[in-house]
């Protein structure tokens, strides 16, 4: 499998540590709704189908990136950086001028 | 001359004679040659013997889809078991066996389970070893009775003992085409992909390029088909785009057009080059795949189908033009399709003599009626083969009319003398690698044959492979599959080569199998019979995958090459559907078998990296015998002559105590946490404040996991007000800083800090001991380090022996201590000007033991005890958690399971029968050493104590702090030891910390 | 000042191995550089970083990296770069020129260690640990990647055509250092 990292470009799975379910949200860091933590910490969508996951690019520029992947043929349709504002460039493209 | 050798032909080079043996007998063949081809010339039918029933068995095929002829390959010691003699190269010096015979080949005493045949059909391991033992000769418990004679007597071949001494490599390629197989359409592909400006590589699993342009005997462009090829061959060596690849298995398409090939570099040399690997393990990522992989030919069901001497009709054809090799003197054909005429063909112009052609059809074209009158064949149209006759080879075949409509037999049987039985039952496009990527195959009824299915990733087939079996249609085929790849279009005027040759239908009747008396073979390799075939339909297996698994059809090398559609086949007609119902079992990787050594590649005898400390070749020069700790390699004992591992420790740590000692220990996990949000950062990360911290200070932090538990502790000490170093234990470094960058990235990207690991860039000292603070200050310049300028958690800058130095007060030993960290292309240096101003003093260098020892003393937590089960609370660290701000962890550390009284808590144990203790042991309220039972906790770390004089353990111990005082009993049955202890504080030693305080 | 003692020292054999007759594929060398410094720009701050990098080594970051034999920068993540020095004193310089409010300057020149394999097979030897693509269309002159070898973290600098900067942990180092010299034996290498 192939994860096109938006900095480095597309890279072996192996370079690339899957983070969790990317649809999780944390509760407030003071919340004390035992509920919302629990269902954070511990409760994991398993669609059969487009799945929202957080992969770290830990053996390249270890940014964590938000990839949508098909669960049933591994297809993967989106990958963004987890950090919103992070430019996304490709060392590809860095080698020509826009 | 060989007997089998003609006279003239052929792609080997006659002026070159290998030597090799077989079964220890000495033969001669050509460079070019496979044992297969060399064997056949020498007149060798006998190849080896089959796995159930111990059948004699010779060639069935001349490439890698033989399933009779494997062999063993020795090498020095070492062998490699089941290779396909079709697919060994000879070289000098070769030394083959033939497998599964005892004692010899030709008289081998299990071919008796031939006469058993009915004992030993589909199912027979389940019917007779599994299930509950009722009786003495049933179930699993006489499987284990009986298990050692059957493994030696079945199976193929044995693996050695001796250690593999060959060298194994990875290589990871990148390119726009790969080309997988090189006959006429790959050929085309690539060159034609190369030509528009494409990277392209081109894997080829024999070692000469070319396919079925080297054996076809055809013309292409007025030139001999194999000479055209070679042609094509240098053009694309040559090409500075390709990169080809001889004796290259593509065994595996995975997701994102990655593909797995094995590439044989050594097996054919007689002496490999230097460095050379022997396999390589290429991991290729192409854009677009070009699957131009062929056809393999299909055997026909029948009778006695396995006798040697009995061959696929073009492996044959192969054997004559390729290899100048004739498989037989007098030969029959026996066929459902044209393909077999042209094999005729060949043979007879490469000298043999062709008895007759059974042909299944009632009527053939005029075409190949003209093909078969020319090689002086009878034809017998509307005929089948019903028995084959002779023993370790073939003397003559039995026919009989036959009704391809109905496969009803009719009239008499005659015989035909020929000591060698060509059989083609039509060809199946080799459709694993598309099929490992995705898609069902779909049938094709006219062809009948599997054909591939729509792509699923970016590959195009060509030639044969997509049923086009005539080579014009190849060419064509691969040269717009090769413009595709490249991203171009094929224009209807584009000059392309064009074979000459008689065309066939290649269409093949509808006929697998011919039912008559006999054991006819499906699977050569597992002994599986149409019989055992229809037997598992009648006992319920109707779905292909249980026919597969039950049987065992199509398992092993095997992977359906050779039985896949026949036994299809005959499912189908047993269960009366038309072959598509049934459906085909999805090809997996491999294609074809693979050393494990080439997936371990690099690694393989050295599995791991070693991480060395600056101070590394220091400890070993000074005697240190070295322990890896994870990666790490790392002192355990600095042993004197003499000592035993315990007397070093001890005396390492009694020294330290009584004076001083030194400890590397730059392997600390270290992370820069820098930026103006790094004290913020520190204070959600970790369970206590680092916000209050001043400059040149340190502080000792835990960290939580989300769930609460406890994740790792350290120091964290501030060197500026935006710049922190933290401090990790060795084993959770990499841990620790994904843990950090995942909620840097994730939850809070809003801070600005940045995180770096730099456990590398700083070589680290720990020295300790009443004597530590004397000997610093001898050699420390630029600093002070007294108590009012290097209080407790104090950090100095200063220098020595002319090194920058940043020196920390902390304490891991218990003792006064003081850690010392310097640039590491220094480490060695600093460390040895605190060697030599630790001299007057009696300074000791100690080891892993020695510090393990008094961090138990102390009662100091490490991975032992943050074990990923234990909370703060259960080591006594709840002082650390604090109720000012929230931190990672803390919403979830206080639900009701973390917090009870009666968890697993952290003790200290001394050992009342003065006996060492062992890590993992248990802890019982009772000793039972016949039938140990209720543990209630376990040992984590345990040592002799200098400091107390006995033996003592850290343990984790069912609400642990209330049995202080307590006996118990250590249960160790593993290791026969069982004792009593005493259950006190984890604080054995100085619990006030008065030493380090100093 | 004391000399800094490189972690491959010890191991280095000058001098040509394996398969070397006819003619080396590659030549082995420690880079040794006196400063390896590694630079995070804040969002929005990416320009001010570069332009700090500017002001003090006189090296012109552009889209992927630059080196010039004496000096040499590149990005390796997002906002991230890695310059190095043949003198020592870079990271003092740095830090004066990239403020807090910019970024962070963070002196790695003892815990990376700089090989630099060079040749006509250089690509071939790196291919055998990185899965990346070593080819000059793909990996341009000066550009810079980061990649694993398995537990072997490298950042990679393209120094010339065929010439790779490898900057691996200095723990790690002389483990690799061994790997890619027996790695390099069937094409030949030299070590200098």
């Amino acid at each position: 499998m192939l994860i096109t990292c938006p900095y480095c470009g597309p890279r072996d799975v192996s370079e690339f540590t899957y983070q969790g379910d990317g649809n999780r949200e944390r509760p407030a860091p003071a919340s004390q709704n035992l509920d919302a933590w629990n269902e954070y910490v511990y409760d994991r969508l398993n669609p059969a189908g487009d799945h929202n996951e957080v992969w770290q690019h830990s053996g390249g520029c270890r940014s964590h990136l938000k990839v949508v992947r098909n669960t049933l043929t591994h297809e993967i349709s989106s990958v963004v950086f987890a950090r919103g504002h992070v430019p996304h460039r490709s060392p590809t493209k860095r080698g020509s001028k826009a | 001359m060989s007997p089998r050798r003609a006279t003239s032909g052929g792609r080997i080079d006659r002026l070159r004679t290998i030597r090799f043996t077989f079964d220890g007998k000495a033969f001669t063949g050509h460079a070019g040659d496979t044992l297969a081809s060399a064997l056949l010339a020498n007149g060798v039918t006998l190849f080896g013997r089959s796995f159930k029933y111990h059948r004699p068995r010779g060639v069935l095929t001349a490439g890698i889809d033989e399933p009779n002829a494997l062999v063993t390959v020795l090498r020095g010691d070492a062998r490699e078991p089941n290779v396909p003699a079709t697919t060994v190269e000879i070289y000098d010096g070769l030394v083959a066996e033939s497998q599964n015979r005892f004692p010899s080949l030709k008289w081998d005493v299990s071919a008796v389970n031939q006469l058993a045949g009915k004992l030993i059909s589909a199912g027979f391991y389940y019917k007779t070893f599994m299930g509950p033992a009722i009786g003495p000769l049933k179930g699993t418990r006489f499987w284990m009775l009986c298990e050692h004679f059957i493994r030696r007597a079945a199976g193929l071949g044995r693996a050695g003992r001796a250690a593999d001494p060959s060298r194994y490599e990875r290589m990871n390629a990148f390119c726009d085409v790969l080309v997988v197989g090189s006959g006429p359409a790959g050929l085309m592909a690539a060159a034609t992909a190369a030509d528009k400006g494409a990277r392209v590589i081109v894997a080829e699993l024999d070692a000469r390029l070319g396919g079925s342009a080297n054996w076809s005997g055809e013309a292409i462009d007025g030139m001999p088909a194999a000479e055209w090829a070679a042609g094509l061959a240098e053009g694309l060596k040559s090409h500075p785009n390709i990169r080809v690849l001889p004796r290259t298995t593509v065994w595996g398409f995975y997701d994102g057009n990655t593909l797995a090939a094995l590439e044989r570099v050594t097996d054919h040399k007689e002496h490999p080059g230097k460095g050379e690997p022997r396999h390589r393990h290429w991991v290729i990522r192409t854009k677009k795949v070009v699957l131009a992989t062929g056809a393999m030919e299909r055997p026909l069901i029948f009778p006695g189908n396995d006798r040697p001497g009995v061959m696929l009709a073009n492996a044959a054809r192969r054997y004559a033009n390729e290899f100048g090799v004739l498989a037989g003197s007098k030969v029959a054909l026996f066929t459902n399709n044209d393909s077999a005429y042209h094999a005729a063909v060949a043979l007879q112009k490469a000298g043999t003599s062709i008895a007759a052609i059974i042909d299944v059809r009632p009527n053939v074209s005029d075409a190949m009626r003209n093909l078969a009158s020319d090689t002086g064949a009878q034809i017998h149209t509307g005929h089948a083969v019903v028995a084959t006759e002779g023993s370790t080879a073939l003397t003559g075949i039995k026919i009989q009319r036959f009704d391809s409509t109905n496969g009803v037999l009719s009239g008499e049987s005659r015989t035909i003398q020929a000591d060698c039985l060509l059989m083609s039952g039509g060809w199946s496009p080799t459709i694993h690698l598309a099929s490992q990527a995705g898609a069902k195959a779909r049938w094709d009824n006219e062809l009948q044959a599997f054909l591939p299915p729509e792509p699923t990733q970016s590959w195009i087939g060509a030639g044969a492979f997509n049923g086009s079996f005539s080579t014009t249609e190849a060419i064509a085929e691969g040269h717009v599959a090769g413009l595709a790849a490249a991203g171009g279009k094929a224009a209807a005027n584009d000059d392309l080569p064009v074979a000459d040759a008689v065309a066939g239908d290649p269409a093949p009747a509808a006929v697998f199998e011919i039912r008559a008396d006999g054991k006819g073979f499906v699977d050569f390799q597992h002994d599986v019979t149409a019989e055992d075939v229809r037997l598992a339909h009648r006992e319920g297996f109707v779905s292909v995958e249980h026919l597969k698994r039950y049987t065992t059809l199509g398992m092993a090398t095997d992977q359906g090459k050779i039985s896949n559609i026949p036994g299809l086949a005959i499912m189908a007609a047993a269960l009366g559907k038309p072959i598509p119902e049934v459906g085909t079992t999805r090809f997996r990787p491999p294609f074809a078998p693979v050393s494990v050594g080439s997936l371990a590649a690099e690694r393989y005898g050295d599995i791991r990296p070693e991480r060395l400390t600056p101070m590394h070749d220091w400890h070993v020069e000074h005697g240190a015998t070295m322990y890896a700790a994870g990666l790490w390699h790392r002192p355990m004992i600095y042993g004197h002559a003499g000592e035993t591992i315990e007397q070093a420790y001890v005396r390492e740590a009694r020294t330290t105590r009584e004076t001083a000692g030194i400890v590397d220990v730059s392997t600390l996990g270290k992370i820069a946490v820098q930026g103006p949000d790094a004290a913020e950062f520190l204070d959600r990360v970790y369970t206590n404040m680092f916000s209050t911290l001043a400059v040149g200070k340190a502080r000792y932090g835990l960290m939580l996991r989300e769930d609460g538990i406890a994740m790792d502790d350290g120091t964290t000490w501030r060197l500026g007000k935006n710049d922190f170093l933290m401090t990790t234990t060795t084993a959770n470094a990499g841990k620790v800083m994904q843990h950090l960058e995942y909620f840097l990235d994730m939850i809070w990207p809003d801070l600005k800090v940045t995180l770096t690991s730099v456990t590398d860039q700083w070589a680290g000292a720990a020295i300790g001991g009443p004597q530590a603070r004397a000997i610093l200050a001898s050699c420390v310049k630029g600093t002070p380090v007294d108590n009012t300028a290097l209080p407790f958690m104090g950090i100095v800058h200063g220098k020595i022996a002319d090194v920058p130095v940043m020196v920390c007060r902390l304490s891991f030993s218990g003792e006064m201590a003081f850690e010392v960290y310097c640039g590491a292309d220094y480490g060695t240096h600093v460390w040895q000007a605190l060697i030599d101003a630790g001299k007057p003093f009696g300074l000791v260098p100690y080891g892993l033991e020695a510090l393990g020892t008094m961090r138990i003393e102390k009662g100091h937590v490490t991975g032992a005890e943050i074990d990923g089960r234990t909370t703060a609370r259960d080591l006594h660290l709840d002082w650390m958690l604090s109720t000012r701000k929230p931190f990672i962890g803390s919403a979830m550390m206080d639900r009701n399971g973390l917090a009870s009284p009666d968890r697993l808590q952290l003790v200290g144990l001394l050992s009342l029968d003065n006996r060492p203790f062992n890590g993992g042991a248990h802890i019982e309220e009772e000793l039972d050493e016949q039938n140990p039972h209720g543990s209630i906790g376990h040992i984590t770390a345990a040592c002799y104590s200098p400091a107390l004089g006995r033996y003592i353990a850290l343990a984790l111990v069912n609400g642990g702090k209330a049995r202080h005082g307590s006996r118990a009993f250590v249960s160790d049955p593993l290791r026969k030891r069982f004792g009593p202890v005493q259950i006190v504080s984890h604080h054995f030693y100085d619990p006030e910390g008065s030493r380090m305080h100093g | 000042m004391a000399e800094r003692l490189s972690p491959l020292e010890p191991v280095l054999r000058p001098g040509s191995h394996g398969q070397f007759e006819d003619g080396v594929g590659v030549v082995l060398s420690e880079v040794a550089p006196g400063s390896i410094v590694q630079l995070a720009a804040w969002p929005g701050q990416e320009k001010a970083v570069i332009a700090a990098i500017k002001k003090v080594t006189g090296l012109a970051l552009p889209d992927g990296g630059v080196a010039n034999g004496q000096k040499a920068a590149f990005g390796f993540a997002p906002a991230k770069f890695m310059v190095m020095d043949e003198a020592e004193s870079l990271s003092e310089a740095l830090t004066k020129a990239v403020s807090p409010e910019t970024g962070t300057v963070t002196d790695l020149s003892h815990g990376r260690t700089a090989i630099r394999i060079s040749g006509p097979k250089a690509g071939w030897v790196l291919a055998k640990f990185f899965a990346i693509d070593f080819s000059l269309v793909a990996f341009p002159i000066g550009a810079g990647r980061s990649t694993v070898h398995h537990d072997i973290f490298a950042q990679i600098q393209r120094s010339a055509v065929d010439q790779f900067d490898v900057y691996v942990f200095r723990s790690f180092a002389r483990s690799f250092w061994h790997a890619l010299c027996r790695a390099s034996e069937e094409v030949g290498y030299e070590v200098r």
